[in-house]
């Protein structure tokens, strides 16, 4: 059985507890063994990094040092997380000065130390890449049927940080819609930010962002969204009605994380998915 | 007496100064490259003078001796000249290397070498005399040594070819019988990204090279662990494969140069003797190192061309972006074509141009980066007169090419700059210098002086190739275009940290970064971050200038707010908490301007979001609602051994 460290990221535990409902037990399906962190902390959202890129660093190498500790990757649901851990891992895999300086820091404060040998995965890379898309195939059990828009984000579209995915024209999501037994929907800016870091201090341009985004995949005959980020994935859905009202576009549509997309698809939550697909073809968003 | 006729700089400037430094009459360095002052030369140009326009008057025979100085002293040596010997002949020095694009180098001449070398020597030096030499690069240094070593394997009557591995077909591999492979190492023991295709092909292909024979020359460096394992791999490799190891591995550290001169002179006389069988003639050796190293350059004759870079054709299926203002008509172009690998997008653009329509539009470049001719394509953005079609080309073959974002579009591919330039000027992010302390050169002239890890830094802060195509990386520009974009943020940043900055200039700067206009109106950095290294650069600029002014202005106003409650928060618990951080930044007006914008009704009713205890929905009714998704945690638990981040935050930022 595979088994792999699980970092939650900021909210999945928080304001999106949908993600952590499904992530067990989809991972529990495709025999994947999710080792708990209890004293991992929150990543900085590259937030405390624009005060001290120091001290984010620190939060996420001991993150990555905790996992290590266990002898195992990690695994996250969260692009932003994914992304943070891998920027990370690159600016002290490239200076090994401050690398050394910071591991001391870390080894001091805390007692534990950041070698660098824990990777980190998003859990759309580590379904294609390590677990296979015929055996995520092979577990469907409600296959999805519907127009789905696969969004990425920008956090985890970058060289080195999405496996053997192109960052610029990825597919991975859209092969995994198509495993789920869904029909994934092209469009142009499924990997165009949709503003999370400044939500709540630039209002005008992120809700420009995301109802760009959403009627962009609506537009292209999209009838669900599925967001590879859990923090993109409440803005494009909570925030929705409120991006539509200000740019005056279409931004009605249902958008869930790829976790829950997954876990309807092995058949968990049948009454979810069935509100779900009722929305979707019915109501619409 | 030295008198130069012309002078000229060919590609890839360092703009180290070395040359203005020593010949500021003669030698300007901009921004791109060095260039030559219009006032030496009879053109009356100022650029590179790649047309070897003449010098003017008597400036050859004034700055002739310093035109050498700076020739000598050019770490990359790209400073030619040509020197009139007593007024009389013009003598070409150091003719520059040609490399031909795509087609087979003419083979040179081998003329006369009788009494240099025995019969016997003459005979096995007969027939196919064909030297491939393979390069794995990612810098250009091991490219930089691949053409160096075809130079000097004429002298030993071999007819060299340099490929480029990427693109390299593998099943040709043994048909070279004389190999030679510089490669240097990437990252951690990794491969070169144009060598790994070809790696990838060898290793799963596994095809016999019984009757090659090959030496390996490495770079690396030994701050790595895994130093020159490239090298190393390529080495076992072609040992495992059957082929023939004619001379040992060198194993080259940063200073790559005088390990690599030893390498090719031992290994060189050995690979040519390799006869046209195939079959090392090693008791030639001595005669064929003599031959070799005779001195006589007059052994060579011919229109000789030292190396080829020979790559394959690639079909493409090429996308283009069409725009008609007149019609105010957009849509696709789709071609399909056969092009060299090596040739740049700009060759391929002006191809189709002059070959299938005319009136295609767009900015071209001069060959060394052009800021200004910058287009998307497959996605990513890069300039098309430095970037090779094998670079971008998608796995499919299918090459996309579009206007870059964040400019209104002219036509096609072309857009429009003059707004960024408005803003550019307007911010006057040129110097304005306050007065400091300097050094006296030879000369006597006074000149400022910069503590070399200043400059170092000052280099790596902006280290970009294009600030128009910084500014296109952002993906909030094309939604605000109040947002002055980071391609101009990250310009002042550099004079924000420039020792040269007046601290008037410097606060007037930073001021003019300080509002919605500025680094605050960037929505998301990771938007610019994806794109390779120079996104990473500039990224890291604008978040340090975020850094710089919250430091500066003690987290006053809403960006201030959401970091430091961002920062209180997860040091209180090791989580973050949404319901602190929304009141914090938000304020109950915020927090209820949610009820009417239907963002709390979304969170209470979970429309589309599903999961998670009613009770959540329920704290609606008592508190204004926060945050996205559901209704968020009102207090956290603690992180395990929570003490251990509180100690992190304390050893390394205590203010939060």
């Amino acid at each position: 059985m595979p088994k792999i460290a699980y970092y939650p990221g900021n909210v999945a535990r928080a304001a999106s507890m949908e993600v952590e409902d499904c992530i067990q037990p989809l991972c529990k399906t495709l025999g994947i063994e999710l080792i708990e962190l209890p004293d991992a902390t929150s990543d900085g959202g590259n937030i405390i990094k624009q005060a001290s890129s120091k001290l984010q660093h620190a939060l996420v190498a001991r993150n990555l040092a905790l996992a290590e500790e266990k002898g195992l990757d990690i695994m996250t649901t969260c692009a932003t997380s994914h992304g943070i851990m891998k920027d990370t891992m690159q600016d002290l895999n490239s200076d090994p000065v401050y690398a050394a300086q910071l591991n001391n820091l870390i080894a001091r404060s805390t007692g534990v130390e950041y070698r660098g040998e824990a990777d980190s995965w998003h859990l759309l890379h580590y379904l294609v890449e390590e677990i296979g898309l015929d055996k995520v195939t092979d577990a469907v059990v409600n296959p999805i049927q519907l127009n789905v828009a696969p969004y990425y984000g920008p956090n985890m579209q970058r060289d080195g940080f999405c496996g053997n995915d192109d960052p610029f024209m990825p597919t991975y999501l859209e092969q995994l819609i198509i495993a789920l037994g869904g029909k994934p929907v092209s469009y142009d800016l499924k990997c165009q930010s949709v503003g999370s870091p400044s939500l709540l201090t630039l209002e005008k341009p992120v809700m420009s962002l995301i109802s760009s985004v959403i009627s962009d995949a609506k537009s292209n005959g999209a009838d669900l969204m599925v967001s590879a980020c859990t923090v993109s994935h409440a803005n494009l859905d909570s925030y929705q009605t409120k991006a539509g009202r200000k740019t005056g576009k279409n931004t009605s549509i249902p958008v869930v994380h790829l976790a829950e997309l997954i876990a309807f698809a092995f058949g968990h939550f049948p009454d979810r998915f069935a509100q779900l697909r009722t929305r979707a073809i019915l109501i619409g968003g | 007496m030295t008198v130069v006729a012309k002078v000229w700089i060919e590609e890839d400037c360092i703009t180290c100064d070395a040359c203005q430094d020593i010949a500021p009459e003669v030698f300007e360095v901009t921004d791109e490259t060095s260039k030559i002052l219009a006032a030496v030369r009879t053109d009356g140009t100022f650029d590179r003078n790649t047309g070897k326009a003449p010098l003017a008057g008597e400036f050859g025979a004034e700055y002739g001796e310093l035109i050498l100085e700076a020739s000598e002293a050019c770490p990359v040596e790209i400073i030619k000249f040509e020197l009139v010997s007593d007024g009389a002949e013009v003598t070409a020095v150091e003719a520059p290397a040609e490399i031909a694009a795509d087609a087979v180098a003419p083979a040179a001449e081998v003329v006369a070498i009788a009494g240099s070398a025995s019969a016997e020597l003459l005979s096995m030096m007969e027939g196919d005399r064909s030297l491939a030499i393979l390069f794995g690069s990612q810098t250009g240094n091991a490219a930089g040594l691949a053409e160096k070593t075809a130079k000097l394997a004429a002298n030993y009557g071999l007819i060299p070819t340099v490929y480029d591995m990427d693109g390299f077909d593998a099943s040709t591999l043994a048909s070279h019988k004389r190999t030679l492979i510089i490669t240097s190492t990437w990252g951690e023991g990794e491969m070169p990204d144009n060598a790994e295709s070809l790696w990838q092909t060898v290793s799963s292909q596994s095809p016999s090279l019984s009757g090659v024979h090959f030496s390996v020359c490495a770079i690396g460096d030994t701050a790595y662990d895994e130093f020159c394992k490239a090298g190393v791999d390529w080495d076992e490799k072609y040992q495992s494969l059957g082929a023939n190891k004619a001379h040992d591995i060198q194993l080259c550290d940063v200073d790559y140069e005088p390990p690599w001169a030893i390498w090719v002179a031992e290994a060189l006389p050995k690979i040519a003797c390799v006869d046209s069988s195939g079959t090392l003639q090693i008791e030639l050796l001595d005669q064929m190192i003599a031959y070799g190293t005779s001195g006589d350059e007059e052994e060579v004759s011919g229109d000789f061309a030292p190396g080829t870079i020979d790559k394959a054709e690639l079909t493409v299926t090429l996308e283009l972006f069409r725009y008609c203002p007149t019609a105010a008509e957009s849509g696709w172009d789709t071609l399909v074509c056969s092009v060299p690998a090596n040739a740049s997008l700009q060759d391929l653009l002006s191809t189709v141009k002059n070959n299938v329509d005319g009136s295609l539009t767009f900015r071209t470049g001069d060959g060394t980066g052009s800021q200004t001719s910058g287009v998307r394509v497959n996605g990513r953005l890069v300039l098309a007169d430095i970037t090779a079609i094998s670079e971008v080309i998608g796995a499919d073959g299918r090459i996309k090419i579009e206007p870059i974002s964040g400019y209104p579009v002219i036509r096609d591919l072309m857009v429009d700059y003059s707004k960024f330039e408005e803003r550019r000027m307007k911010a006057k992010p040129w110097m304005s210098s306050s007065a400091r302390e300097g050094a006296y050169i030879i000369n006597g002239d006074a000149v400022g002086v910069m503590d070399s890890a200043d400059a170092v830094t000052l280099h790596s802060i902006s280290d970009v190739k294009s600030y128009h195509l910084v500014h296109s990386m952002s993906d909030t520009v094309a939604y605000d275009s109040n947002y002055e974009g980071p391609g101009l943020h990250l310009q002042r940043w550099n004079r924000i940290m420039d020792p040269r900055s007046s601290e008037k200039y410097k606060n007037s700067l930073i001021a003019s970064l300080n509002n919605a206009t500025g680094v605050w109106g960037e929505a998301d950095l990771a938007s610019i971050a994806r794109y390779g290294q120079e996104g990473k650069t500039a990224s890291n600029g604008l978040n340090n200038i975020r850094a710089y002014i919250l430091n500066q202005t003690k987290y006053r106003g809403p960006h201030g707010r959401l970091v430091k409650w961002y920062g209180r928060s997860v040091k209180w618990t090791g989580k973050l908490n949404e319901t602190t951080l929304y009141r914090q930044v938000l304020g109950p007006v915020g927090l209820i301007s949610n009820i009417f914008d239907g963002v709390s009704a979304r969170m209470v009713l979970g429309f589309t979001r599903t999961g998670g205890p009613p009770i959540r929905s329920l704290q609606a009714l008592i508190l204004p609602p926060a945050g996205i998704g559901k209704i968020p945690n009102m207090f956290n638990s603690k992180v395990k051994n929570h003490h251990q981040v509180v100690g992190l935050f304390n050893e390394i930022d205590q203010r939060f």
